[in-house]
This record gives structure tokens, sequence and C-alpha cells, in this order.
């Protein structure tokens, strides 16, 4: 696997590594799949609205632009298993297999090791979160300082991590209907088709609006942050929004004196 | 039914808006082609269409004004265009066929026509005189008849549709109109008839027929519109005791598909009448006959064209859905609620947090903290985040 260093200079600027090549690629296939699913499903959803039908068209119509949809869903659905697998290969091989190597593995190990991957809530976001709130309701004016996966990322991972569950076995349901019903009631279609387009509606109102203010519209990252490209997060982002992290990788890249103070810059 | 005889077109304006709606951009187009082609046609063609016509009506009712404004105030229309005429169902049978009370010319103001009229013509498999009379009983029997199973005339009689509530919509006629006249698999087929059935127009009028019914002849929209036209009406609902099964089936995958133009979906009919049967045949979820009736759903959904390798549990799927009903569908009702509650719940919480996030750009140092507040605005840097 290739090793990214830490911090890597660009025209004399510090950027600090945040994303592996293998990630944004699954991050790229998501939001493709998850955009085009948005564009061929919500016409539908929306139908008697006056836009519904020329982007519908747009995206090939009735007969084209029901199995784009079903094609992007079947995509969306392998990079789910694709990811399940890719965190647990990780998960075993740096940290069980260290346990296994240091002779350590014991049940309350494993799952410690298990709750302390980076994706996975802590008491510490919750401190966090606190810390955000003092700080926009002017109590304080030190901003919170983040680690290396910020309670909003985290929101952002489980967002999808939890919906392509819901989403994507209704949907294949109601693709397979006919085989379905040879199995199970047909009143489980009503319940996934109601999961499948409000589920959908909340992950594309979240996306489209809270993700990508976090990461384009804001102010200081309009029109767009590169990082999902570049797998690097530039100094002033970093000092930002992941504060804990930048004094934690200046220090260990010995580079303690260059530390910046997280003011209003 | 009087497919030209255009003389009820006015009576409503609302009706014509709606049949507007029925056409689509290409049926526009078409009926303007058509218009055009006839218009360029009728212009080589000096001799006058021959209709059955032995009384001559059209000597007054070729008159485009031809109207007047009748004892209700409706505007009505007498005009009959003879080339559409031509092209109708109705062209082999004379005016005084179905207008049977008319004695003497100009004559009195005419009453509705019936339906059940026997006519002239000669009903081909049997020989008896035609008539619309075995369509009317099958009307009758199915859940729109006017009458229960006692013979006793059901409540509000006028909410019943008649051959007309249907027929008389601007859709329905004439029926080349909306084809193209050229209905038919084959024309060199018609050579073969025309060999024996020499006499008249006969073999290409019975050829016209018969493959004209073989092919399906509404959109799948228009269906949708006419059954729409009584029973989205929410006063209608209400005296009938009967939920808006068209806004409830508009939520379904069935219509938004046809909605965008497709045709492979189900709509009104093929679920509510049984396969195979005539589409005046209707009857009530209750009865056991019923294509809707609960032991003969699955195999209504299983028909050839449809869910043909479905299972029985396809029955259990509900089309008429009503999300605001907490009775008649509880799960879909609570499951929107919760989803609904999440959606709020997630998107208010980060709509606040954003918005202060904004507003706290403008005052970027100030704090209710006034140690803070005259120190300047920078934090020690931690390795262990938090404060």
């Amino acid at each position: 696997m290739q090793v990214y260093p830490k911090i890597n200079y660009r025209g004399g600027k510090r950027y600090f590594f945040r994303f592996s090549l293998v990630q944004r690629i699954q991050h790229i296939v998501l939001f493709t799949c998850v955009i085009t699913l948005s564009l061929t499903g919500f016409p539908l959803r929306y139908h008697d609205q006056s836009w519904a039908e020329p982007l519908y068209n747009f995206m090939g119509g009735i007969d084209v632009a029901p199995w784009i949809h079903r094609g992007m869903g079947s995509v969306l659905l392998g990079l789910f298993v694709f990811h399940t697998g890719y965190w647990l290969y990780l998960f075993f091989k740096h940290r069980v297999g260290r346990l296994i190597r240091d002779d350590e593995l014991t049940v309350g190990n494993f799952f410690k090791e298990f709750f302390s991957m980076e994706m996975i809530p802590t008491a510490q976001d919750g401190r966090d979160i606190v810390a955000m709130f003092k700080h926009l309701l002017y109590f304080t004016n030190k901003p919170p300082q983040y680690n290396r996966i910020s309670w909003k990322e985290k929101f952002d991972y489980f967002a999808p991590y939890w919906g392509i569950p819901i989403l994507g076995p209704a949907g294949a349901a109601l693709w397979w209907r006919d085989e379905f019903t040879q199995i199970f009631p047909g009143w489980l279609l009503n319940a996934f088709y109601i999961m499948h387009t409000d589920e959908a509606l909340l992950a594309a109102l979240f996306i489209f609006f809270v993700h990508w203010y976090n990461v384009h519209y804001a102010p200081e990252k309009f029109p767009l942050g590169t990082v999902f490209l570049t797998g690097y997060l530039s100094e002033a982002d970093m000092i930002h929004e992941h504060y804990a992290e930048y004094t934690e990788t200046m220090k260990a890249e010995g580079l303690e004196h260059e530390i910046k103070l997280q003011g209003h810059h | 039914m009087g497919l030209l005889v255009v003389n009820t077109v006015h009576r409503d304006m609302t009706r014509w808006h709606s049949a507007n709606a029925f056409l689509g951009e290409k049926s526009k187009y078409a009926l303007l082609l058509v218009l055009l082609v006839s218009v360029f046609c009728a212009s080589f063609w000096s001799a006058p269409v021959q209709a059955e016509d032995e009384l001559n009506c059209v000597l007054c009712h070729k008159f485009r004004g031809l109207s007047r404004i009748d004892e209700e105030g409706n505007f009505r229309l007498f005009y009959i265009n003879e080339n559409l005429f031509m092209k109708g169902p109705h062209k082999r049978i004379n005016c005084m066929d179905c207008h049977r009370d008319i004695e003497k010319i100009p004559h009195d103001p005419a009453k509705k026509v019936n339906c059940t009229t026997e006519c002239h013509l000669l009903e081909p498999s049997g020989k008896k005189k035609f008539s619309h009379k075995p369509v009317a009983k099958i009307l009758e029997k199915s859940v729109h008849g006017r009458f229960d199973e006692d013979g006793k005339p059901k409540e509000y009689q006028e909410d019943y549709p008649t051959c007309k509530s249907c027929h008389e919509q601007p859709l329905y006629r004439p029926l080349s109109f909306f084809k193209g006249v050229s209905s038919g698999v084959s024309r060199r087929g018609l050579g073969r008839c025309k060999t024996c059935h020499q006499t008249g127009d006969f073999a290409e009028d019975f050829y016209n027929h018969v493959t004209s019914r073989l092919q399906k002849t509404r959109e799948s929209k228009e269906i949708v519109e006419i059954c729409a036209k009584c029973h989205e009406d929410p006063a209608f609902q209400k005296r009938h005791g009967l939920d808006n099964v068209v806004a409830s089936y508009k939520d379904t995958y069935h219509y938004k598909a046809i909605r965008f133009g497709s045709d492979r979906t189900a709509d009104c009919v093929d679920c509510h009448i049984v396969y195979g049967e005539s589409v005046h045949s209707v009857e009530s979820m209750d009865s056991p006959t019923s294509a809707t009736y609960k032991a003969n759903i699955a195999q209504t959904c299983r028909n050839a064209e449809c869910h043909h390798e479905a299972g029985e549990g396809i029955a259990s799927y509900r089309v008429h859905v009503d999300y605001n009903n907490k009775e008649k569908n509880p799960m879909e009702y609570y499951m929107l609620k919760f989803f609904s509650g999440l959606m709020a719940a997630v998107l208010y919480f980060f709509i606040v947090v954003i918005f202060l996030e904004l507003l706290r750009r403008l005052f970027p140092n100030f704090s209710f903290n006034s140690a803070e507040r005259s120190g300047h605005a920078v934090t020690k840097p931690t390795t262990e985040g938090g404060e």
C-alpha cells in the first residue's frame, strides 16, 4: 500500500494528508451514483412539478432513466459491500493483526480496537459539540479544536452508511417485485416505497445543502473544496477545521516551532 | 355518442379545457395535421361526401353557425361536419335511426338520443338489428349501473355515468380522428377481403372496424383523466363514501411512468376489469367476481402483460394508499411520520448550526466572557482537542 507523506509541500505551502487514493475513488463513485440516482429518481417523486418532465426526459425519459437508476443503484450497493470489506480488511490487518502479534487478543481488546476506529463517535465528539455551541453562541471566542475526524464528518460518513442499506435493498425489492412477492407479502413493498423515497429525500437534502455547505459553499471554501480530489488539505483549512490534529501532526513532523495559532486569520 | 354531431361541444367550456389537457403535444400536432390534410383533400373533392342522409338533414346542419341558446342557457352548436362524420363509426346510419322523435322538417327541439335504440344495420354474427343494448346491459350490471341488485334506483342518480358521460368526451370523437384513418394492420390484407365482399364499402369498413378494435385505442393517461372526471371530485367522493383514489393512484409508479409517456404500466381499467372482459364491466371490490376482490387480486396482477411472475404475496400490496389516514393505512402513516420527523430533526439542527456559523463570522472575536474580549482571540495549541 502506498505511503502518503503526512505533510506535502506545493508552491511553498503546507498540505496535510487526509484521504488515500482508494478512499477518494470510493468517494467519486459514491457521489456519481448519488447525483445520478437523484436526477433519475426525484422527477418521479415530484412528477407533478413543472421541472420534472424536462429533467426526466433529459435523463433519458421513461424508457431509459429507470435503467440508469437501477444500474447506478447496483453500483452503489456494490460500493457499500466493497467499502465494508475495505474497512474490515484494514481493521483486521492493522489493529487485530497487531493484537495477535503482541499476543494481546482478548474480547475486551478486540472491542476496544473496534471502537477506537476513527469513524466511530466518541465522548470527545460530545465535548466538541458543546465547545462548538459555546463558540457559536458567543460564550467564548475560542473555536472548537477538532481532531482528525470531526463529529460533522462522522455524521457525513454514517449518513450514507446507514442510508444505503435502507435505500438499496428497498430499491432492489421494488425492482424485482414479482420475485419478491413469491416469498414476501406485498405490503412490504408499500413500506419499502416509503423507505426508498423518504430516506432518499433526507439524504439528498442533507448532501446538497449541509454537506456541500461544509465542503464547498462555506466562505473560505467557495466555490470548491479540493480535498476530495487531491487528498490533501491546506494549512489554513487544517487550522480552521482540525486544529487538534494539526498540532499533533506538526509536532510529530518536528515542526513544533512553526505551529500557528488558531485565531481568526 | 354522436361522433360528429358536434351539437354539444360548447355546452360546457370547462370540458373543452380538460379536453385540451388530454391532448399531448404530439396529438395536438397530429390533430392539426389531420385538419390540414383534410382541408387540402377537400379542396380537390368536388363531389360532396355521401352520407346516409335520405332526408337531407345536412341541408341545414351544414352551416357552421347553426346554434342557439337553449332553455337552460347553454350554448348549443348544431353544425355537422360531413367530412368528419364520414370517418366516424356512425356513417352508415340514418339521422332518423337515432333521432326518432323528429317527424317533420323543420323540426322541434329533438330529445336526447337513446343509445340502446335498434338501428337498421344488421349485426353480422346473429343477423339481428344492431344496438348498443349489450354494452348498456354490461354497464348496468357493473358498479357504475344506476340500479341496485333489487332493481331499486341507487342514491344520487345523477352521479352514475350514462354512455355519453364518457363517450361525449372529445377524445372519443371521432374515433378515426385520434388513431389516424388508416387503422388496421395491413392495407394489403384488405385486398383479400375485397375479392369477395365487393358491394359498397363493406370490406373497408368491416376491416377497419375489426383491426382498430385490436389496437389499444386510448392512451393510459386519457383513461385516468376520464375516471378522474368523477372520482377526483371531493363532493362526489363524499356522497358515495369513496376515497380519493385518483390522488392515491397518482402516488404510484404505475401512474408516474404513464405520466412520463410510458404505456407499459397499469391504468385504472387494467386492474379494475377482469382480464379479457369489457371495459364497461367494472365491479365493486366487494363483489366476488370483481378483479379487485381480495381472492382475485393476485390473478389480476399476474395477467400476462404485467406481473406474470408474481407470487400470491402481491395481493397484499396496497395500490391506493392515503398517507394521511391513520385508521386505513397505519403503517404508511407512522412510517411517513417517522421519516418526516427524522428529516426535520436533522435538517433543522444543521440549518441552525450553519446559520449561527455564518453569523459568527461577522463578530469573530466577540465573547460574553469579558476576560477573553480584552485579550487576543487566540488559543494555545493543545494536542487533546476540545477545550
